[in-house]
């Protein structure tokens, strides 16, 4: 979704998110190159024991350019980018960084007999050890750039949630508009984070997502705002408004609820508000206030830092904004937004 | 300013008075000069010019793994997958020639998924077709337009091409194409060539790194420094840089005889002049230093001249340097030819030190006349004190000491000995050239007078006279026809070496080999089934593949290669070194991990027959014994040649190289031919006939050594320049006594044959005595100094046409040089000059 490098091709032979797909895991937190698009997105709130705050986000995309067999080891069924960010919320910098990959000869890839989603040495390892009724509850998340790395450990004490409605999460009207889209909304974190050669330990709370499908935005359709929530009462929340060219905010928006148990509810379009609430002149609203009437809950959303704008190395990557947020209210908790097509309209 | 003065009268008076012979010795110099800073110029741009195509590509790497005949692509994942911040660039590189131009160049397959920000226009199109996409980048001295389309000849197929822009940041003028395009195109069926390695910006302990990254990577690859290979091939060319140095200083070294000479001519006719300055109060050290100060002004205004006559003569020098570099050593496109100030002002130094040494000895002999001999008019012909015996003696001493110089074993591969023996013999033989002149003047009188004439025998007698004059002129000339008859019989000895070798070795009717230019560096590979399909052939006996790849070994490049043993034992005449038993080898060879390496290899690398050598193939760690030593002279780089069974093992890539075709008997050769050639039409493969190889090899030899018979024949113009400005001083010196010759009734042609004969005499001797010291200096060439930095076994021969050839132009040139001394002797006034008495 996030590079104009990533050329729609041969859409029709690419397998559609439609309802009633069978999911199986632990082989659907992994690799689906029956679906063209794929992404495994990591992203959380972190501390250090002084109160230094970090947002992350570590983000593996794969987008497939052919069905056909290509030779090995260098012929391109698929592209891997990958997208790092460290929010450093108190040192006010955010850092970001991308890399495109083929898979290669292990350049990057997600699967499951080696338990890992991969690019290059930023990394994700499921512990096949911690394998429970085909749930894996621990990761090890590491990546390394020039100016920082990361090493994280998560643990999920609840199951992975399906987001949508009999498994698949409807973006448009049709069949097949639509994704697979899995998410472990609370991510148990501590780690360490070396920022310029210092070091931090961490811990704090991480969300991860994954999706699949074969689909584009339709041509009214020019990007969504989507919103991680972890409250300080143990629930969950994702939020996402899909907008439309005018402005308005998309029927198929959705969201889901997770209680403190695990238990997974489906928000449709009704079921609450996003709205924009920025105060300052920033091409993105910074802040917004969130209404989920059947839940009693009345946020507004907030960030630390404003600058959280991921932008990608060439001009013709688009760039969108990805930061830690904070949440009050009727409850307080912390999150992730995500805010895309703001610039120019998103295209995969 | 009295010294000023004192030049200007004693000096630069007297030069103006004769500028033909002043221009002479200054062009001797200013040649000299030229000489050595061409070929130091078009060395730097022969020799340098790899970097620009190969290493700059990605910048300088810290690190880089690589393994004989290819690197598993798994090595690269298992770096890429390190918890550190590398910048990791894995490539396959090849070389490709532009069809239309015929220009090689660099062919290198990159990561472009990955790099896709390292070019202009952005990642490459067609992502799911990469393998079969044709596309190229090309780098910023790429000799094309950076639009359009490309024909590459790769291996035995030309490709075409669509140019998708220029690199970012390369200087090199690579084609650079997609490591799946590339795997695709060249067969390296997944494996690499190299991986460049940049550690972590701010990163200094390269050992520390060294040994995290090896954890990381297969036994049997091999992890080096960063430009290890532009290391190698500098280490590689130092030899033969080093000798074509030597070789270039020859021109030089006739020039400081010269210098001498002119020096001494000077102190010789202004002994009156030196007498009245002494008498007048002048000190020694006064009058040594204004000769000094003539040498030197030589010696500055001819380098002044040499350094832009060498700028000039290195564009010439530059191609023949860069032919040889590419036929012995190593793909190279010469770089600008670049005149530095440190260069030129070397040049400077060099030719003025050069010249001021070599005045030395007369300027001090100028500050030793007495006032009191000096003024006796009448007594101006100088009487040569000439030591004979004393000169003779240690002559012989500096003979021995050659001898032993020439027993002592290389210093760090190059011949410094080998090179001390040659000068010590030089300068010996000039010693002795005094005593060999006196000796055949006193000798050849009277036969002299029989057979020619009178004037034959006064030309003998003159010489004689003037004994230390003339014999440094002899020696001058003398010298620089023993480096031309040693050079001479050297390469004419290794051209007819290598012509016995090539008729041994090469027994097939047809060779194979991909079409394009050939370097010793480059292994192009035609498709498996071109040998296939000709072994189908009726007219066909036996077909031989040879394999080869360009590695690296102990530091230094060599080649991997590999070769049906069966076949060679049956049509082949490999011989091997020393008492090794052949049959006993070839029978061996394909049994296992034996190889036989090339008589340079083993040199370079001091191995021998019964050593073992590791080498990292196909990922494995594989020890080879080496079963024998063969002579061979295909290749400075050396050959680890192993069966081809055996080196398939590790490398599976059946693709050979060459191909040797053997016909069936009675099959006559066009017919077999042109079977071959409709069997393979579909490649771009040369079929070419024994004869017709070996005469290509023969014409490459000879391209190769173009540039040592380059600096022979300026050595040569050097000397008779020099001779010409001498035989005119001598003319100048000897009016009195011409003067006299024609006052009592010779005519003016008698005195133009009687120096036409002097400088024939002077010819003869020098190419009498050239050559004795040449075959010996040839000795010291062939099995000491080639021996060392090459490695070659050299039979000798005598290139007895060479050589008479070259003895008879020295000959012609030097009673050439005669002409102007010889009229400017006719049109001496006989009355005016005996009234000078």
């Amino acid at each position: 979704m996030k590079s104009s490098l990533l050329l729609a091709t041969l859409l029709a032979v690419y397998r559609l998110a439609l309802p009633g797909y069978h999911y199986e895991f632990p082989r659907d937190h992994f690799n689906h190159p029956e679906f063209q698009t794929e992404w495994w997105y990591y992203t959380g709130n972190l501390v250090s024991p002084q109160g230094h705050h970090f947002g992350f986000e570590l983000t593996f995309f794969r987008q497939g350019v052919s069905q056909e067999p290509q030779p090995k080891p260098w012929g391109v069924n698929d592209v891997y980018l990958a997208h790092l960010a460290l929010s450093d919320l108190d040192g006010g910098r955010f850092y970001h960084t991308e890399r495109l990959n083929r898979s290669g000869p292990g350049f990057a890839g997600a699967d499951l007999a080696s338990g890992r989603i991969w690019n290059g040495n930023w990394q994700s390892t499921w512990r096949l050890a911690s394998l429970t009724n085909g749930v894996f509850t621990n990761q090890q998340l590491q990546a390394v750039t020039d100016a920082f790395s990361l090493d994280l450990h998560v643990v999920s004490h609840k199951p992975p949630v399906i987001h949508g409605v009999n498994g698949v999460s409807q973006k448009a009207r049709g069949p097949g508009r639509a994704s697979h889209y899995i998410s472990f909304t609370r991510l148990e974190t501590n780690g360490t984070i070396i920022l310029n050669g210092t070091r931090f330990e961490v811990t704090g709370t991480s969300w991860m997502d994954h999706e699949f499908f074969t689909h584009q935005l339709e041509p009214d359709q020019t990007g969504w705002d989507w919103f991680s929530i972890q409250l300080d009462d143990g629930s969950d929340l994702m939020l996402y408004r899909i907008r439309r060219r005018d402005g308005s905010a998309d029927p198929y928006s959705s969201g889901t609820y997770v209680e403190p148990n695990g238990n997974a509810h489906h928000l449709t379009r009704n079921d609450f508000t996003l709205t924009p609430a920025s105060t300052t002149g920033s091409r993105y609203p910074l802040a917004w206030a969130i209404e989920v009437p059947s839940l009693h809950l009345t946020l507004r959303a907030t960030t630390l830092l404003p600058t959280q704008e991921f932008t990608g190395e060439t001009p013709a990557s688009p760039a969108y904004w990805e930061g830690a947020i904070r949440l009050a209210g009727t409850q307080t908790g912390v999150g992730y937004l995500e805010m895309t097509g703001y610039k120019k309209a998103v295209s995969f | 300013m009295p010294a000023a003065l004192l030049f200007s009268r004693l000096m630069l008076r007297p030069l103006r008075r004769e500028p033909a012979r002043t221009a002479l010795t200054l062009l001797a110099i200013a040649l000299g000069v030229a000489v050595v800073l061409a070929i130091d110029l078009a060395g730097d741009a022969a020799a340098g010019s790899f970097r620009s195509s190969v290493e700059t590509l990605a910048g300088d790497a810290d690190f880089e793994v690589s393994a004989p005949g290819g690197l598993p692509s798994s090595a690269a994942a298992s770096l890429a997958t390190l918890p550190y911040a590398l910048n990791l660039h894995p490539r396959i590189e090849d070389s490709a020639e532009i069809v239309q131009t015929g220009h090689v160049v660099p062919l290198i397959g990159v990561d472009m998924v990955a790099d896709a920000s390292a070019n202009e226009s952005g990642a490459p199109q067609d992502l799911g077709n990469l393998s079969t996409s044709p596309q190229v980048w090309i780098g910023r001295d790429f000799p094309h337009p950076a639009s359009g389309t490309l024909d590459l000849r790769i291996n035995d197929r030309i490709v075409t091409l669509a140019i998708r822009g220029r690199l970012k940041g390369s200087t090199g003028e690579a084609a650079v194409i997609d490591l799946a395009l590339a795997d695709r195109l060249l067969h390296r069926d997944g494996a690499l060539d190299r991986i460049l390695i940049r550690i972590p910006k701010g990163e200094s302990n390269l050992d520390a790194w060294e040994h995290r990254l090896r954890a990381a990577l297969p036994p049997g690859v091999t992890l080096e420094r960063g430009g290890a290979r532009t290391r190698e091939n500098r280490k590689m060319l130092q030899a033969f840089r080093w000798n074509l140095r030597v070789l270039s200083y020859i021109a030089l070294l006739v020039g400081a005889f010269l210098i001498y000479n002119t020096i001494s001519v000077s102190v010789v006719r202004r002994r009156a002049e030196v007498g009245i300055l002494r008498a007048l109060g002048a000190g020694r050290p006064a009058i040594a230093a204004a000769f000094l100060a003539e040498s030197a002004a030589f010696g500055l205004a001819g380098s002044l001249l040499g350094i832009l006559l060498g700028r000039l003569l290195a564009l010439g020098a530059v191609k023949l340097v860069a032919s040889t570099v590419e036929s012995l050593y190593v793909s190279s496109t010469p770089a600008p030819i670049a005149l530095t100030l440190p260069a030129a002002l070397a040049a400077l130094v060099l030719g003025t030190a050069v010249s001021v040494l070599s005045g030395l000895a007369p300027a001090i002999e100028a500050s030793t006349v007495p006032p009191t001999e000096a003024m006796a008019r009448g007594r101006v012909d100088y009487q040569s004190r000439v030591h004979k015996t004393r000169d003779l003696v240690l002559a012989a001493l500096l003979s021995l000491a050659a001898l032993i110089a020439s027993r002592i074993p290389p210093v760090e591969g190059k011949p410094l000995f080998g090179y001390l023996a040659a000068l010590l013999l030089v300068a010996a033989g000039s010693l002795a050239i005094p005593f060999l002149v006196a000796s055949l003047a006193d000798l050849t009188g009277v036969p002299l007078r029989r057979l020619l004439g009178v004037e034959a025998m006064l030309a003998g007698r003159g010489l004689a006279a003037s004994l230390r004059r003339t014999s440094v002129l002899t020696a001058a000339l003398a010298v620089a026809v023993a480096m031309m008859a040693a050079v001479g019989i050297m390469v004419g000895s290794f051209r007819e070496t290598v012509s016995l070798w090539m008729e041994n070795q090469l027994k097939a009717d047809l060779y194979l080999r991909p079409a394009g230019p050939e370097s010793a560096d480059r292994h192009p590979v035609m498709a498996a089934s071109v040998p296939d399909r000709i072994e189908q052939l009726p007219e066909v006996l036996a077909v031989n593949r040879f394999r080869a790849y360009a590695i690296s070994y102990g530091g230094l490049p060599a080649t991997l290669a590999s070769t049906d043993t069966a076949l060679e034992h049956r049509f082949g005449r490999v011989k091997f070194l020393g008492a090794a038993n052949r049959e006993a080898i070839f029978h061996q060879l394909p049994l296992g991990n034996f190889a036989v390496v090339s008589e340079p290899f083993a040199n370079k690398h001091h191995v021998e027959a019964g050593s073992t050598l590791t080498l990292s193939l196909g990922g494995h760690s594989v020890p080879l014994r080496i079963l024998g030593v063969y002579y061979d002279y295909a290749s400075e780089r050396g050959y680890i040649l192993l069966d081809r069974h055996v080196l398939l093992r590790y490398l599976p890539d059946p693709a050979p190289s060459n191909v040797a075709v053997y016909l069936k008997p009675g099959v006559p050769l066009d017919e077999g031919r042109a079977a071959v050639e409709r069997a393979i039409a579909s490649h771009s493969v040369l079929v070419i006939a024994n004869r017709s190889l070996r005469d290509e090899a023969m014409r490459i030899f000879d391209r190769t050594f173009a540039i040592t018979y380059a600096l022979e024949a300026v050595a040569i113009l050097v000397a008779v320049m020099g001779m010409a400005g001498a035989l005119l001083a001598l003319i100048i010196d000897r009016r009195r006594e011409l003067g006299l010759l024609r006052f009592l009734g010779s005519s003016a042609a008698q005195i133009r044959r009687l120096i036409l004969f002097e400088a024939g005499l002077l010819g003869l001797l020098a190419n009498a005595i050239g050559l004795a010291l040449g075959v010996l200096l040839s000795l010291i060439l062939i099995y000491v100094i080639n021996k060392q930095s090459f490695g070659w076994t050299i039979q000798f021969h005598w290139p007895v046409a060479v050589l008479l050839g070259s003895l008879t132009t020295v000959f012609l040139a030097a009673v050439l040089s005669g002409l102007y001394p010889a009229r400017v002797a006719m049109r001496l006034n006989p009355i005016e000059v005996v009234h000078e008495e």
